[in-house]
């Protein structure tokens, strides 16, 4: 008996919890953007711990690495091991210095070239899911990130934020294929506008689509596109990537593919294009 | 009340895991489901009411640190996964290590086929998975789950000795 009531009990619930979340994924479709406020609670209590644990990543990953070097090392030569070894870690860790600081010298030369209000970032963890294409950036409001942010590394465009805690940031990458930004080719200044492919990302299609670029504008392989500032999100001039293939699409528009200038898989360092004060009054927000 | 914590911290746990994976790999949701891990078990252990309830909350921690622009399509998924997962559990006897990964292989299938089903319905635009990745990434979840699961087992007959 007591079984048939909890049976009944949980389909109830079941009939309850699928309603409530129908109406919740309704909500965000029809009206959504902002961001919620148990989102901002996990971003700031889980964050820290999504740090930590990269933090412990690196360090584990670095002393397997170590142990394989060295296993080899003494392999190869006996009698110069302890030279070798303390050489080669040397060496290892001033290269691993100067990529940092090349790394940052990108960053702080875009800085410094760019005539906006930037902040420096790190990304703390990507692609958690593989239907969407984001990644989260330790820095939140604290910083004077907000929604919709555009995001650069030093190559070009990343992407935009879609939501913001205190400490932390999720941003949407132009591979995204909800993605979007308006665009223009450098030399012939032909407009459109750059997105995610629907292609599978496995197939190692990481280019980006550029669509509603008229038929007879010019545009050729190797064109640098760079945004046009018209979608209100991305400031004019900013670097997208490079024209990689064009073909003959629809009667009224080229079919054009773009390799963007980011690269996404090995972004560690980013820089977080702020509004000005008057701009964190009044938002605005572009789906 | 020790369930509820147990399943939190398994919670906190899977968004370790999947953290650490996007250190390791590019793309880490294309390999492995962790949060999919705790619903199975809380789903087989605890029956429908656990398993669903254990969707929700993994799910929902799933959307908000791992998701898109829209929150609760892992967490719908995930939810009706685990109440399918958990009333299956009450009414079969699924305790071998075969029988798990084969509950765990169906279960990633369905979970994912059932984000991109919701997402369609929804009209949200996300990326399709091929039927490659999507074999290939239940098969790993599965694998994992069964170990894992058999590690838990095993600690908790030592605990009970």
């Amino acid at each position: 008996m007591a079984a048939v009531v909890d049976a009944r009990r949980n389909r109830i619930l079941l009939v309850l919890l699928v309603v409530l979340h129908f109406a919740a994924i309704s909500h965000q479709v029809d009206g959504g953007g902002g961001v919620s406020l148990l989102q901002r609670g996990l971003f700031t209590l889980l964050s820290p711990l999504q740090r930590g644990m990269g933090a412990t990543v690196y360090g584990f990953r670095e002393l397997w690495d170590g142990y394989g070097f060295h296993r080899e090392t003494y392999r190869e030569n006996r009698r110069l091991e302890e030279r070798v070894r303390y050489l080669e870690a040397l060496l290892q860790e001033r290269s691993h210095l100067a990529r940092e600081a090349e790394r940052l010298r990108d960053i702080l030369g875009l800085r410094e070239i760019l005539p906006l209000r930037t902040q420096v970032a790190t990304v703390i963890s990507r692609d958690g899911v593989p239907w969407f294409r984001s990644l989260t950036i330790d820095r939140g409001t604290t910083s004077g990130v907000t929604l919709n942010a555009p995001v650069m590394s030093s190559t070009g465009v990343v992407g935009r934020v879609i939501a913001v805690g205190p400490h932390a940031a999720r941003v949407q990458v132009l591979l995204d294929r909800d993605s979007g930004a308006g665009v223009l080719v450098e030399r012939t200044r032909a407009t459109g506008v750059v997105s995610g492919q629907v292609v599978q990302p496995e197939a190692g299609a990481n280019d980006l689509i550029l669509k509603y670029v008229p038929e007879r504008a010019e545009i050729a392989n190797g064109d640098v596109v760079v945004t046009s500032g018209v979608d209100g999100i991305y400031p004019k001039g900013l670097v997208v990537g490079r024209v990689s293939y064009v073909g003959k699409g629809s009667a009224l528009f080229h079919e054009v593919r773009v390799q963007p200038s980011a690269r996404f898989d090995r972004l560690e360092e980013v820089l977080v294009v702020l509004r000005e004060e008057e701009d964190l009054e009044t938002p605005e927000v572009v789906q | 009340m020790r369930r509820l914590f147990w399943t939190a911290v398994a919670i906190l746990g899977a968004v370790l895991v999947e953290t650490a994976l996007g250190y390791l790999v590019s793309g880490p949701g294309r390999y492995l489901d962790p949060f999919l891990l705790v619903v199975v078990y809380c789903g087989l252990s605890g029956g429908e009411g656990q398993g669903m309830l254990a969707g929700v909350a993994a799910g929902w921690v799933q959307d908000l640190l791992f998701g898109g622009p829209i929150l609760g399509l892992s967490a719908l998924a995930k939810l009706l996964v685990g109440f399918v997962v958990g009333a299956a559990g009450s009414h079969f006897l699924i305790s071998g290590a075969s029988a798990r990964v084969l509950i765990l292989l169906l279960a990633a299938v369905a979970d994912a086929l059932l984000v991109q089903w919701l997402a369609s319905v929804f009209g949200i635009e996300a990326s399709p998975m091929s039927p490659v990745t999507l074999a290939s990434r239940a098969t790993l979840t599965a694998v994992a789950g069964g170990a894992l699961y058999t590690m838990i087992d095993r600690q908790l007959q030592r605990s009970e000795r």
